[in-house]
């Protein structure tokens, strides 16, 4: 069963994303298979671009300094690569405003659909028009776990193009959880309950699924074109879940069933530090007891007009990010909001460096990338992103380094580095327009 | 400040480029969004910026010549709301947990939720389709297994009997219609297998958690009754219809009337439809659909987030957020159901609905206990929803009022014309709160830089008219220290001119036949859960001539809506038939 649900993955993919289906085998030949330790893939997304003069480190690739945004990273020096120089190429080309572009594109690499979504400047947009990168990493690697990703979100609001990261595939975004009592209801209420009843929970649950997909792939052939991408996401929905089955976290190592103290309103802007800090450790604690393999975490939405009062910043986010260069309050406001998510960022690094793993940590296993919107708020430069990877993906991914990369190099090739880091065959992602040979962050 | 020819280009700009043409030319949009018909003055007609007013108003075109045939634009498949969701399975299984209350939001298009096109399943709402479905089948075969049985006892008649019995007569509530022959045997299958593996209650709650993860029951699945004659149209069936019918005017499962009539023949005419939603409108489930409207319209749904700036509004209590919603949702439901009706008195009436605590908020006198009743304000003072403190509260920022969205209000939720957002570098911070200045002169740059006058002509001196309101919805007479100037200018809409305070804006915006057609596509698009595109524009002229001739009644427009092609017909698009 486990097989035939792969090889329909592997045709949606080629239906999906842009990039060409891959036969069954390939995908699979490229993973290490469950007997080695789990590889991770883990997104961090946050708005509105940073201050590169603040962001950029100085000195030489293996003997540098932070610059004062990433200065919290400082103690993780030996596991990051500040990555410096990728160019959302693609995120130029297509229907949308700046901000849509930018955030419907940053993981899918590929234009987005016409729609209905307004934009600035006259524009509008519909969803992304394929699979990001995450999910497509899913598709090969979370096969195996209860949950093939989970989507993270502190304080995303609002239900359009800005407001999503992760894609199915063309226009099937998946909506992050904001709530952390939700989230941890999902992850961890049935997790090493009584095996007995777990086990009947499954039987039951086996003989509904089966019906439900048989009454949807009966309905596909009798609807028109439009109807029938939607049902069929809706199937692949509920065969994922029947795949799943039975499949629970492992326990062991690093993984305890965590305890949930007291949550505060997540929708709440001064609670956003807190609720931050309770997603990054479900999300940590998910990785650590197996129960997924890829997950992201969205820190508000493009665009978000959210101001910082536990930074004293009273000011919108994107109402300041589109100030000059030479408002010296706002541009030291920027790099201040920047240097609160670096330690967010950092805040996860450590936890997962603090898990340990076979001969190391679940960092050590993991790609945790951490994505800006923008590479500038005012002018909305999507050239120079600045990322920064942390981790090593079993051993891919070679850390501890200022990695600049010279001249024009989209983002589609800093994802099929990924996804080779993570064990993945394919050369082209998203757009392969845009593709010119995957950047190798070994 | 600028004359006309100015304002017009900008209007122009803003229909081809947004209202400021981007340098480098990366986000100029295509042509395709430019102004509706070539060759029109815009100032002089009044044209929609949005360009989507299409052919409804182009004079040079006869749109009745464009009308025949059956025309009822595109029909997608619909999927339940969380709303329509809780309310189907409260008057299916008697339900009032709201289950759908932790499945997570609707994409939103157009200011609506419903938008057929937004509403996919990701895999975490399939999980808690599954895991509603399974609580809601536990509870009801533990609370009412005898009334899912229909009486039937398995002790004296048989197990296998009374599963067929189920199945046969609690099914069609599901589904909202008959099942077919295979469908039953497919659901009688799994009970059986739930029989063998375990026993009778088992297979009955199995075969409900079942049918409430059916693309039947989550999905209005239409196939449509053919039409002699025609290939690409069909005529709705009476099931089906009987669904619309019930989703749009009660947000939930058709009634055991409805379906008795779809069952006999007698929900085929649009007499017929017009009938049943005359009867429906008589339900208090009506009264829920029209209010869920009205929040996502007057975005009443938003009110309770608000978060306020304790330093500028030391005394505002956050407790009465819930109550300014109270007032507008009770407000709107008096003037649509037990006043006028109307939407001009929407618009212009000079009371509202308050209790104690909420009059002690605005400093009113008048209720003393926590019920909510009718306070007569004045016409100087009140004007319908648009001075009331939730809408007020919702249009501001933390620390001051916001003319720019109370103008936008205006300009996109009341006429239906789009206002792009902001351009690429510039400074989108409102100016800072200065104690020695009123708001509008704070607000000077964006008349005096011609680069921001271009959208904000369209939307600061429409908002100028609200300053009357501060930021958390109250009355002031200064700012400041210098009394209040609430004047204010509509241009480049229909009809145009200077006012003072809402209700002068509330007296040009009942005379522009902008907001009659924009109240009927906003319906539209709630009603249909689509957008309107060019081929409805007859559907919209019908229905804006029908509320005009109705004295622009609410409720009679309800009914409108259930009488046009898009309603009694679909653009047939698959291989299905309809029982």
């Amino acid at each position: 069963m486990k097989k035939s649900t792969l090889s329909r993955r592997s045709v949606l993919r080629g239906v999906g994303g842009a990039c060409i289906a891959l036969p069954l085998l390939e995908i699979m030949g490229g993973w290490d298979g469950p007997a080695s330790l789990p590889k991770r893939f883990v997104v961090f997304w946050t708005p509105n671009g940073t201050i590169l003069k603040d962001w950029r480190p100085t000195g030489t690739e293996k003997k540098y300094t932070m610059g004062p945004i990433l200065k919290p990273l400082e103690p993780f020096k030996s596991d990051v690569i500040v990555l410096d120089g990728v160019d959302e190429l693609s995120a130029y080309d297509g229907p949308g405003d700046a901000h849509q572009k930018a955030t419907g594109q940053g993981l899918t690499a590929t234009a987005l659909q016409e729609g209905d979504f307004k934009g600035a400047g006259g524009n509008s947009a519909g969803w992304g028009n394929g699979i990001s990168v995450d999910q497509a990493i899913a598709n090969a690697v979370g096969a195996a776990t209860q949950f093939s990703s989970l989507e993270f979100g502190v304080n995303v609001y609002g239900a359009n193009v800005g407001s999503r990261i992760s894609y199915r595939g063309p226009a099937q975004p998946i909506p992050p959880e904001n709530d952390p009592v939700a989230g941890f209801n999902r992850l961890f209420e049935g997790f090493a309950s009584d095996p007995e009843a777990a086990k009947r929970r499954v039987a039951e649950r086996k003989l509904v699924l089966d019906a439900v997909g048989a009454d949807y792939q009966k309905l596909l052939p009798k609807v028109g074109a439009a109807d029938r991408i939607k049902l069929e996401a809706h199937l692949d929905a509920v065969r994922d879940i029947e795949m799943r089955l039975g499949s629970g976290g492992t326990m062991g190592g690093a993984c305890v069933k965590p305890e949930l103290g007291p949550v505060p309103k997540p929708t709440e802007i001064v609670n956003t530090p807190a609720i931050g800090k309770l997603q990054m450790d479900l999300l940590a604690m998910a990785l650590a007891c197996d129960l997924t393999r890829v997950a992201s975490i969205m820190w508000n939405n493009s665009a978000t007009a959210k101001p910082f009062p536990w930074l004293n910043i009273p000011e919108g986010h994107h109402e300041l990010a589109h100030r000059g260069d030479d408002d010296a309050d706002a541009q030291a406001k920027i790099t201040k909001i920047n240097t609160w998510y670096c330690e967010q960022f950092a805040y996860l690094v450590e936890k997962l460096k603090s898990m340990p793993e076979g001969n190391g940590s679940v960092l050590d296993n993991t790609l945790l990338i951490w994505v800006n919107e923008h590479q500038k708020g005012n002018d909305h430069d999507r050239d120079q992103i600045p990322y920064v990877v942390a981790g090593r993906a079993g051993g891919a991914v070679k850390a501890g380094r200022w990695m600049q990369v010279p001249g024009k190099v989209s983002h589609n090739d800093l994802w099929v580095g990924c996804m080779n880091a993570m064990g993945l065959p394919d050369k082209t992602f998203g757009d392969p327009t845009y593709c010119k040979g995957a950047l190798n962050l070994g | 400040m600028y004359g006309r020819g100015l304002v017009t280009s900008a209007l122009l700009a803003t229909a081809t480029w947004g209202c400021h043409n981007d340098s480098g030319g990366s986000e100029v949009a295509s042509a395709g969004s430019g102004i509706g018909s070539g060759g029109t003055d815009a100032a002089d007609t009044g044209n929609d910026p949005n360009g989507t007013s299409g052919g409804d108003d182009t004079g040079g075109n006869n749109p009745e010549a464009q009308c025949e045939g059956i025309t009822p634009g595109p029909s997608p498949v619909r999927r339940m709301t969380r709303v329509e969701y809780d309310n189907t399975v409260r008057d299916l299984l008697g339900d009032k947990t709201r289950p759908g209350l932790n499945f997570p939001a609707e994409e939103e298009s157009l200011g609506f939720n419903n938008n057929a096109d937004t509403l996919v399943v990701a895999p975490i709402l399939a999980e808690q389709y599954q895991d509603a479905a399974e609580k809601l089948a536990e509870a009801a075969v533990l609370n009412h297994l005898p009334a899912l049985l229909g009486g039937c006892n398995p002790a004296s008649l048989g197990e296998a009997v009374c599963a067929e019995k189920f199945v046969t007569n609690f099914g069609p509530l599901v589904y909202r219609r008959p099942l077919a022959a295979e469908e039953s045997t497919a659901l009688l299958a799994v009970f059986n297998a739930g029989l063998d593996q375990f026993d009778f209650e088992t297979g009955i709650r199995l075969v409900l958690t079942t049918m409430l993860q059916s693309p039947h029951f989550l999905y209005r699945v239409e196939f449509g009754a053919p039409i002699e004659g025609e290939t690409e149209v069909r005529k709705v069936a009476p099931y089906e219809l009987a669904s619309r019918l019930s989703y749009f005017l009660w947000g939930s499962m058709p009634d055991a009337t409805l379906i008795k009539a779809a069952a006999s023949g007698k929900l085929e005419t649009r007499a017929d439809v017009a009938a049943q939603a005359r009867r429906m409108l008589g339900d208090p489930r009506a009264r829920e659909a029209v209010r869920e409207f009205h929040d996502q319209w007057l975005k009443l749904n938003h009110i309770e987030e608000v978060q306020k700036d304790p330093d500028m509004y030391p005394d505002f209590d956050p407790a009465v957020l819930a109550l300014l919603r109270t007032e507008a949702e009770t407000f709107i439901d008096h003037v649509i159901w037990d006043g006028e009706g109307d939407l001009n008195t929407m618009l212009q009436a000079p009371y509202t609905f308050m209790n104690a605590d909420l009059a002690k908020h605005y400093g009113v006198v008048g209720p003393m206990t926590d019920a909510f009743e009718k306070v007569e304000l004045g016409p100087s003072k009140a004007s319908g929803f648009l001075t009331q403190g939730g809408l007020m509260a919702v249009l501001a920022k933390a620390n001051q009022t916001s003319p720019i969205h109370r103008g936008k209000f205006i300009r996109e939720s009341i006429l239906c014309q789009f206002i792009p957002p902001p351009p690429d570098n510039v400074d989108i911070t409102p100016p800072e709160v200065d104690p020695s200045l009123p708001t509008r002169e704070r607000f000077l740059q964006h008349s005096a830089d011609p680069f921001c006058a271009g959208c904000h002509s369209l939307m600061d001196p429409v908002g100028f008219g609200f300053e009357h309101f501060d930021g958390i919805g109250k009355w002031r007479d200064t700012e400041a220290g210098k009394p209040i100037n609430a004047t204010g200018e509509i241009i480049s809409a229909k009809v145009m001119g200077t006012f003072d305070g809402v209700p002068g804006l509330a007296t040009m915006l009942v005379e522009s036949p902008e907001v009659e057609a924009c109240m009927t596509r906003q319906w539209f698009r709630f009603a249909y859960g689509r957008g309107e595109k060019n081929e409805d524009n007859c559907i919209l002229d019908e229905l804006g001539a029908e509320f005009a001739a109705s004295g622009r009644s609410i409720p009679d427009l309800l009914v409108t809506l259930t009488q046009t092609d898009a309603f009694m017909y679909r653009t047939h698009t698959g291989e299905g038939e309809s029982k």
